[in-house]
């Protein structure tokens, strides 16, 4: 292995992706080795580890936002279209419906229903969940289907009139019981083993109570009873375990020649509030930049925190600026925001999307160990 | 679950396991026992309809009738 | 025709084996894979499953030790792209890149092309356990990340 020490980083040039009028450019990764004469670009877990950084921003329950700098676009991607597709979640996947006399159709509703995010005790659903196959072509139905796989669910709500209700009455809500069918009307039945790991809080339950499922009138009925299984995202996207995730690339603007006065104040605005400051012109920016002699006093604009900017690119479209800033993106910086919809905790999702990866080239390392060799003849 | 396969409808009107049925074979029943309910178009009243009855409701006599859900389960995939 | 172990009927169909030969001199079990730590069975092709797992990992017909084609079943752009920068971060490979023959079929290939110091299945194994290394590291710092963000917010609220 090279020696970590004495290598050199890549030159910031060379890691930001330019953001033009009317075009993109440098953004494709070069940081492979005998690309360049000065530095070792192959690959180094030391040096790799060295040069990652991760930064929180957010990490709510179900929200968080980090910074991860120093992998390559590539890897990046890979975590997050694990983190769409490939995350087992449980969701329901066969509804039976005994009765369904409400305007919404037989399969509209079971449409609705398997897309309604469920949460439930982690444990249980991570490690004692087992995965649910199609039983054999002529076998009984349900003989596939065991306590360890399968969650069973039932909704009855029945709509009927509200003798109490004021006689000039309109909204359905009063005039009706049951007239609107939401989530928490969906009742969690425990069967065999499952007591154990989804009771008291963690009894499986929607994330979102308040889905409004369908709308009934009096003597309509909804009488049905569902089956979660666990699946991937690949498969349908009611089993992503995210709303989305997704990154975006941390931007850089330079400020290359001096913006006072009024300037100043039109360009923060070119920008979101937080991106750039307003300061006074004082001998240390003089000191430093040469340009800014005879100016002092005068408001000046300064790069605050680039984290909040959208890149929309509104300074470019001013006359007035014209030459006076660069605008880019960090190539290997990305803010990755994970939205849960509830059955992981989005820093946990993050980990298990990395766990997968590695999973993959685990299995795959001894796949092609055992490889075949096929010659043409 | 409340029954078993699909029986296919005969002329006859189940023939086979209704043979021994004659009293019961003027009325009409599904396999469950409760009566089919037919349900006017106008004003909404259900009401059951035997096999030779005219087609009209009892009530506003309205000629269009319409047929009560199956209760059979139906199973859906939610996909 | 080099011989195959399996007395079983070849279909009469061309298949894809029947294509043109490989310009590579007609090697057995090839004296140059030797070098390889790893076993390789002669013999035909995905006719023997394991007891749990489907072979997922084959090398192209018209493959030689330095370079080679791979085609993974059930992979796409997500292990494909990955794998690609990893492996190019080889300073022994020569070349490296991956593609997906059609979209409807969930088949990735990746060809490697190396200098003489390696050969092309070493390449892709040493490509493997880098991206696992990779994902330790990953992991490990953004555990220990997020646990100094949890207590740094955790101090700040009492």
């Amino acid at each position: 292995m090279a020696p970590s020490s004495g290598r050199v980083p890549e030159p910031e040039s060379r890691k930001t992706v330019g953001i033009n009028k009317e075009t993109v450019s440098n953004t494709v990764s070069t940081d492979f080795p005998d690309n360049y004469p000065d530095g070792d670009e192959s690959w180094d877990k030391d040096w790799f580890a060295q040069n990652l950084k991760i930064e929180f921003h957010q990490n709510d329950d179900y929200e968080a936002q980090f910074s991860l700098i120093g992998v390559d676009a590539s890897i990046a991607n890979a975590f997050r279209r694990i983190l769409i597709a490939e995350i087992p979640t449980l969701a329901v996947e066969t509804v039976f419906i005994q009765n369904n006399t409400s305007v919404v159709q037989d399969e509209v509703l079971s449409h609705r229903l398997g897309l309604i995010p469920f949460t439930g005790g982690k444990e249980g659903i991570r490690d004692w969940m087992k995965w649910w196959h199609k039983p054999v072509e002529g076998a009984d139905q349900y003989s596939t289907t065991y306590d360890h796989n399968t969650v069973q669910l039932k909704l009855q709500v029945e709509c009927t009139h509200n003798k109490d209700a004021a006689p000039d009455e309109k909204d359905p809500t009063k005039l009706y019981h049951n007239a609107h069918v939401y989530a928490k009307d969906i009742v969690y039945e425990p069967a065999g083993a499952q007591e154990q790991y989804f009771s008291g809080d963690n009894i499986i339950r929607p994330t979102n109570p308040d889905i409004l499922i369908a709308k009934m009138r009096p003597g309509q009925v909804i009488d049905l009873e569902m089956h979660m299984h666990k699946g991937i995202g690949a498969d349908h996207s009611k089993f992503s375990p995210v709303a989305t995730a997704s990154y975006r690339l941390m931007p850089v603007i330079k400020i290359l020649k001096p913006i006072l006065g009024d300037d100043a104040k039109k360009f923060q605005e070119c920008f979101m509030p937080g991106t750039i400051k307003l300061e006074k012109v004082t001998k240390q920016h003089v000191k430093a930049n040469k340009e800014y002699a005879g100016h002092e006093g005068e408001v000046m604009a300064a790069v605050d925190n680039p984290l909040y900017d959208t890149v929309s690119r509104e300074v470019l479209r001013h006359p007035e600026f014209e030459g006076k800033v660069k605008l880019g993106r960090k190539r290997d910086h990305f803010i990755f925001s994970i939205e849960s919809t509830g059955q992981w905790e989005s820093d946990e999702l993050f980990l298990e999307s990395i766990k997968t990866l590695k999973t993959k080239s685990q299995k795959l390392q001894t796949q092609v160990q055992n490889m075949v060799y096929t010659y043409s003849g | 679950m409340s029954r078993e396969a699909y029986q296919i409808p005969t002329s006859q009107g189940a023939g086979g396991p209704g043979a021994g049925n004659a009293a019961v074979a003027g009325r009409a029943v599904d396999n469950e026992g409760l009566p089919m309910l037919y349900i006017c178009g106008d004003c909404g009243t259900k009401f059951p309809l035997k096999r030779g009855d005219t087609i009209r409701c009892i009530e506003c006599g309205c000629r269009v009738l319409y047929k009560e859900r199956t209760r059979r389960m139906v199973q859906f995939e939610a996909r | 025709m080099p011989s195959r172990t399996k007395k079983t009927e070849q279909p009469e169909d061309a298949s894809m084996e029947d294509v043109p030969t490989s310009a590579q001199p007609d090697q057995e079990t090839g004296d140059a894979m030797q070098e390889d730590e790893f076993a390789e069975n002669g013999g035909s092709g995905n006719g023997e499953e394991e007891e749990d797992t489907v072979q997922r990992v084959r090398i192209l017909p018209g493959s030689s030790p330095t370079a080679a084609s791979f085609e993974f079943l059930e992979e796409g752009h997500t292990l494909g792209n990955a794998l690609r920068y990893i492996i190019m971060k080889n300073p022994d490979v020569e070349f490296c890149a991956y593609s997906i023959p059609h979209p409807s079929e969930a088949k990735m290939n990746i060809r490697i092309q190396t200098y003489d110091t390696t050969t092309a299945t070493a390449a892709l194994a040493k490509g493997l356990k880098d991206l696992e290394d990779l994902c330790d590291v990953v992991a490990d710092k953004f555990w220990t990340e997020r646990n100094r963000f949890t207590e740094a917010g955790r101090m700040e609220s009492d």
